[in-house]
């Protein structure tokens, strides 16, 4: 009996050294929780900028989710990353229907139809879970993610929630609001419209080209949905998620913020030029039942402006582009 | 599970306690108006998108969207006090919960109406006059030379029977060139109601054929769709509109 207890106790002895000396060598003890607050700059004259109370931003939290939005790891076959399709040269957009990423920090709904209606973080979630299937094992593996996670939120299991967390903290800084547009009319004193840039702006602000109860506001989005005549049979649109018949043809209003770099045009990327959307508003519009009211040429067939108008209003429109954006360094990859 | 049985009296005292400072509290606490809006066409809750009605100018049409502001509350004591509130109501018939609203620690009195008026007066009705949100950033009114906000969107469609195809219609309201054109409502209540504490749940209706009737009709035809800077059409909508409102009932809860 005796011999047996020290055996037994010798066992515990050793078991509970092994399992400190494991702990000892855990490199998860030398991580640090102990995030720094983001300082977001929002412009003055931008909207306030709704931060939920559980994703507050952090400077980890936002480094996190800009390498994940870089990193191919972020999907099932590594197959592409989330800059694969949104390039930051195109205002974080390319080809046909490819929404660009700007200022998404203020959207409500998501996607072209309005699939995603719940915020941001649900959006990115959406992201990461179903379209990229991102493999949370093989993160949760990685040499650095692991850590990058704890430093960013506390937590040593990687989820799918705590990604699009992160995702979500990047696209809040994803703002552009330095185009000659905000330089003219809020930055110092000396950029100005030239006369056919101003004469674009008043087609664009008034029921001239009525444009802005649209595509209005800081944002150049009223962050609805509208049927704006495109076709005379159109997409289902927001039916497609709400299954109202009343939905159909529905497409989220785009921004026209950077709208120069995020060609094709409409939801299925059937305008090529700014040339095209212009003549299709102006000569192009088709009745259909659930033509938005605020289409009030709808009956005319368009607005009908005159070449030189239609020039003017391009004029203006390319007033819109933010080149910092595109060339922002603390928006391009960490790597 | 044993429980301890002296400590049940001083519980159940410290129960009653509290139950005697609450309903205390309730009594103290200053009376409560709760406004909530009401639309109707022709009699009806209004129906949007699918429904065609009449108007006085002989069309049909139907009603696709309304948003609108309701500002400057004033409720009127037989005292000739008057309880001001500078509340500013944004209703969207397609978000429910912007078709109440609450003004707290209103004074006791007898009130016999109410007024309020229909957009924004002049001090608010300024660019940045709004806290700089996506709703007020939607309801903005950007035509070179003016200011503010649209005080109404009230859009749909019309069928202008046989004279053309149908056409869509958008009575935005606002004020242009200088003019300030918001709507002065005044409701006298139908019995004076003594309020000394409670909340009071007042109803009211908006009468949507009032824009387009009573003293003008208003024909769509006649303006076109764009009138944001037509002060014919501006100055008729505004005429019409201080009868659009009524109230329906008035109880404590």
């Amino acid at each position: 009996m005796k011999k047996f207890l020290i055996g037994f106790y010798t066992t515990l002895l050793l078991t509970a050294m092994l399992a400190c000396g494991d702990d000892a060598e855990k490199p998860e003890d030398t991580w640090v929780y102990a995030p720094t607050p983001y300082q977001l700059q929002v412009p003055a004259w931008f909207p306030i900028l709704e931060i939920p109370e559980d994703n507050p931003m952090t400077e980890e939290g936002v480094l996190l989710g800009r390498m994940l939005y870089y990193d191919p790891i972020t999907h099932a076959d590594s197959a592409k990353s989330c800059s694969t399709c949104h390039i930051q040269s195109y205002s974080f957009s390319s080809g046909p229907t490819v929404i660009p990423h700007l200022n998404l920090g203020w959207s409500k709904n998501f996607l072209w139809n309005g699939k995603l209606q719940n915020g941001l973080e649900d959006a990115m979630l959406f992201e990461v879970s179903e379209f990229f299937k991102t493999d949370l094992g093989r993160l949760q593996k990685h040499p650095d993610y692991p850590r990058y996670f704890y430093e960013a939120f506390g937590e040593h299991t990687i989820t799918y929630k705590l990604a699009a967390k992160a995702l979500a903290q990047f696209q809040r800084t994803m703002i552009s609001a330095d185009s000659k547009y905000d330089r003219v009319l809020f930055g110092d004193q000396g950029t100005f419209f030239t006369d056919a840039e101003l004469n674009g702006w008043e087609i664009f602000f008034t029921e001239k080209g009525d444009c802005f109860h649209c595509h209005g506001g800081i944002l150049f989005t009223d962050n609805d949905f509208h049927n704006n005549a495109l076709d005379a049979a159109p997409d289902d649109g927001l039916m497609a998620v709400t299954g109202n018949p009343l939905d159909r043809g529905r497409f989220k209003t785009p921004t026209l913020r950077n709208i120069a770099l995020t060609g094709p045009y409409m939801h299925d990327g059937r305008y090529e030029t700014l040339q095209e959307v212009i003549d299709f508003y102006s000569e192009g519009l088709k009745r259909s039942d659930t033509v938005d009211p605020l289409m009030k040429s709808v009956h005319l067939g368009g607005k009908h402006l005159t070449e030189q108008e239609k020039n003017d209003l391009l004029a203006f429109l390319l007033t819109l582009t933010d080149s910092t954006y595109i060339t922002n360094k603390n928006l391009a990859s960490p790597f | 599970m044993r429980i301890a049985y002296w400590t049940l009296p001083p519980t159940l005292l410290f129960l009653a306690l509290m139950l005697f400072i609450s309903s205390c509290k309730k009594e103290d606490s200053k009376p409560v108006f709760q406004l909530s809006f009401e639309h109707e066409l022709a009699g009806e809750e209004l129906v949007m998108f699918t429904q065609w009605y009449h108007c006085a100018a002989g069309h049909k049409f139907q009603v696709h969207r309304l948003k609108y502001y309701l500002s400057n509350f004033n409720f009127q004591n037989a005292d000739g006090t008057e309880f001001q509130s500078g509340h500013v109501q944004y209703i969207d018939l397609e978000d429910p919960s912007t078709l109440s609203m609450v003004l707290q620690d209103v004074p006791q009195g007898e009130y016999t109406g109410m007024s309020f008026i229909i957009g924004l007066d002049e001090l608010t009705n300024v660019d940045g006059g709004l806290p700089n949100t996506l709703t007020n950033i939607n309801m903005e009114w950007p035509l070179p030379g003016d200011q503010g906000y649209h005080y109404m969107k009230l859009e749909g469609r019309y069928d202008s029977l046989g004279m053309g195809p149908v056409k869509n219609f958008n009575l935005h309201t606002g004020a242009t060139g200088g003019n300030q054109n918001y709507v002065q409502v005044q409701l006298p209540f139908a019995n004076s109601i003594n309020v000394t504490g409670g909340t009071w749940n007042i109803n009211l209706v908006m009468d949507l054929n009032e824009w387009l009737q009573n003293p003008h009709v208003y024909d769509f035809e006649a303006f076109g769709p764009m009138i944001m800077a037509n002060q014919d059409a501006q100055q008729m909508l505004k005429e019409n509109g201080a009868d659009v409102f009524s109230v329906r009932a008035i109880e404590k809860e």
